[in-house]
């Protein structure tokens, strides 16, 4: 097993965003020691012998994947739990806050297709006022049938697929306008 | 008669665990290599290959009768082993063996046929003093007549799969309201799955325990039962975690409950392995479900409690040798867990995952078992279900069998695609399935948190974006042009790179 050392010190300041707006302040991600909001911290990243990438942090092990990547948004996997970020720095993120200050609500959310499979059924129609949380459609997949419901409220603006249409993972299925 | 050689008409870890137990046995194998898996893992352990490549036929290979005796014949084959799901409960199959003389390891085709019929398999258990929930008798026609029988005997009623099993083409109907949609539901599942769309309709129990006796005979008319298993912890219907013994019960009930077991399994002049599943009350009051005439998923817990190998009871049955075994030989020694690994987003409301296994690596002790029906490099597709392996753990008591567990899972480790086990982390942990104290209903009602995750793993998740996101940066301002057009490539071989410009 190899640890990887760490290049050059730079003075790099990264800002993480999740989701739900929480952020990590890193300082020096190749650094010898990090900075997570002010704290240095004990974080070093080495690859097994099998292949896998994990962590050591306070003596304890992490396994850790990066599972999508798409220029600043990552995903990235602690011990099989995914978490999603997007990574700014910091002038990128005074900029990122300010146009969303000024930017109108009125926007359009899709609604993908979490796996391939087969449509079974459409449980909504166009113009239809939707809530959270309430299911769509029903895909089928590995012989299950799964209700796919939709992450946001709003109204139906477009209905991409049909009954008994085999769609792709990650393929638009119902565009909703909030 | 000793089997000599056999088809395991089946893939994924079952062909694997069958392959084990016949090769022990000093039996050649023989695996069905179709299109969709054309390079799985089972296709490497087997002896021999059947080829079903070259030509797709509209069926799915592992339901293609003719096709699969056919091959038998041309291979010179001796025995079949269905192993579970696929045509392991077609009494037509068994019975299109019988016909050719080829063994077909399970029961009879008779056995399966009534207990495969929840409508024979439940007068069966009204005759011999098996406790029963009510319900229609035989199968609801439509959603029209489903309603005037729930409304009979209340609600909440369960639709159910009248050939089904493994909870497909099953849904629960809380009001009349909801009959048409879920009616429709069940019946398309059931089509889809079991090739045949009735269902019929049963009082539903809420919050019960699922509680299932392994059953055994030969074909002498002996029977045992090797105990119970416990698998409470479903999702819509299906098992994810199963245990034996039961935290429920104690002697006298399982003795109750075994004897039911074999009342029902002596009925049918069954032999071979069969499991019959009981629903139990908070009262403690227990009712037949069914009876699945197959091998389980879940059978290695009991042979880690009893010591078995029930494949190779199977195969001795089969070959005509009486049950080794009297009931009195068969004790319950310890606790035995089992979590199924599945390739599944649990945040994502347990959606497959489908992808390619980069790396796998098992936990490893004595007292750990693993079935596995994938290696590095696996794919995992959408054609199949979505098990990719089940981790087994022994101990002597519940209490320890759980922190072996809970340890096991911690250095079972997948990349490449999602998997249950931050699931299981979490249900192993709880509180109340530490104590016991859970029903089928555990997940919906229990855990506000699904998943198991630690305070700082979202804190390093970040770090790890933010490391690869100026490796990145890193790399462009050295203006190394990245031939492998860079999706994919770690964050560590950035780096090096990086240092080696």
């Amino acid at each position: 097993m190899k640890f990887y050392k760490k290049k050059k010190q730079t003075t790099n300041e990264y800002i993480a965003v999740s989701p739900k707006d929480k952020k990590y302040k890193i300082l020096n991600p190749f650094g010898e020691e990090v900075t997570v909001n002010g704290k240095k911290t004990d974080i070093k990243i080495f690859e097994s012998e099998e292949g896998f990438t994990y962590i050591v942090y306070k003596n304890k092990k992490y396994l850790v994947e990066i599972t999508d990547k798409n220029q600043n948004k990552y995903t990235v996997m602690i011990n099989g739990v995914s978490y999603s970020f997007t990574v700014e720095s910091p002038i990128s993120y005074l900029r990122k806050k300010y146009l969303a200050k000024h930017q109108t609500k009125n926007k359009v959310e899709m609604v993908i297709a979490p796996m391939p499979g087969k449509i079974i059924d459409l449980l909504v129609e166009e113009n239809a006022e939707i809530k959270v949380g309430e299911p769509v459609l029903i895909l089928e997949a590995m012989k299950m049938q799964n209700e796919i419901s939709s992450h946001v409220g709003g109204k139906v603006k477009k209905i991409h697929v049909k009954q008994n249409d085999s769609v792709a993972k990650d393929d638009v299925l119902i565009e909703i306008e909030q | 008669m000793k089997i000599k050689s056999l088809l395991i008409a089946n893939r994924g870890e079952i062909a694997v665990r069958i392959d084990a137990t016949a090769k022990r046995m000093g039996i050649k194998t023989f695996g069905i290599k179709t299109q969709k898996e054309s390079n799985a893992y089972y296709l490497r352990v087997v002896d021999e290959i059947v080829d079903f490549t070259d030509t797709v036929e509209e069926l799915p290979e592992f339901l293609d009768i003719e096709r699969i005796i056919a091959a038998v014949k041309s291979h010179n084959i001796q025995a079949i082993h269905p192993g579970y799901g696929f045509l392991a409960e077609s009494p037509y199959f068994a019975k299109r063996c019988e016909e050719e003389n080829i063994i077909f390891i399970g029961p009879s085709a008779s056995a399966i046929y009534k207990m495969g019929n929840k409508t024979i398999a439940k007068q069966i258990a009204t005759k011999h003093k098996v406790p029963l929930l009510q319900g229609s008798i035989g199968n609801v026609k439509n959603p029209q007549e489903a309603i005037v029988i729930a409304d009979k005997i209340g609600y909440p009623v369960i639709l159910k799969a009248a050939a089904g099993g493994g909870g497909r083409g099953m849904r629960i109907v809380e009001k009349a309201s909801q009959m048409e949609k879920m009616f429709k539901m069940a019946t398309s599942e059931a089509e889809k799955a079991f090739n045949d769309p009735s269902v019929f309709i049963e009082k539903y129990v809420r919050n019960p325990r699922h509680i299932e006796f392994q059953v055994f005979g030969d074909k002498f008319g002996n029977f045992i039962h090797l105990g119970e298993r416990e698998c409470s912890i479903q999702r819509k219907h299906q098992k994810l975690i199963e245990e034996s013994p039961s935290s429920a019960l104690n002697d006298k009930l399982r003795k109750e409950m075994g004897e039911a077991a074999i009342r029902i399994a002596q009925a049918v002049d069954y032999y071979s392995a069969g499991t019959v599943e009981f629903l139990l009350d908070a009262d403690k009051n227990f009712y037949f479900m069914e009876m699945n005439t197959r091998i389980q998923v879940e059978h290695p817990v009991t042979e880690m409690v009893t010591d078995t190998d029930l494949i190779e009871l199977q195969i001795r049955v089969a070959q005509n040798e009486k049950l080794p075994l009297k009931q009195k030989d068969v004790q319950l020694n310890g606790w035995a867990i089992e979590c199924r690994i599945n390739a599944e987003d649990v945040q994502g409301g347990f959606s497959p995952s489908i992808g390619t296994i980069q790396k796998i690596v098992y936990p490893r002790s004595k007292n750990i078992r693993i079935d596995t029906g994938v290696i590095d490099m696996s794919v995992v597709t959408p054609y199949y279900d979505s098990m990719v392996a089940k981790l087994i753990v022994h101990a002597e008591t519940r209490e320890k069998a759980l922190l072996a567990c809970v340890n096991a899972l911690k250095k079972f480790w997948v990349k490449g695609i999602k998997t249950t086990i931050p699931f299981c982390i979490q249900v192993l942990n709880h509180k109340k399935f530490k104590k016991g104290d859970f029903n089928t209903s555990f997940i919906e009602k229990e855990m506000d948190q699904i998943f198991h995750q630690e305070e700082e793993y979202e804190m390093l998740a970040a770090y790890v974006a933010a490391f690869d996101f100026a490796a990145e940066l890193e790399n462009e301002r050295t203006t190394f042009v990245n031939f492998e057009q860079g999706k994919n490539i770690s964050p560590w071989v950035l780096n090096k790179r990086i240092r080696s410009i």
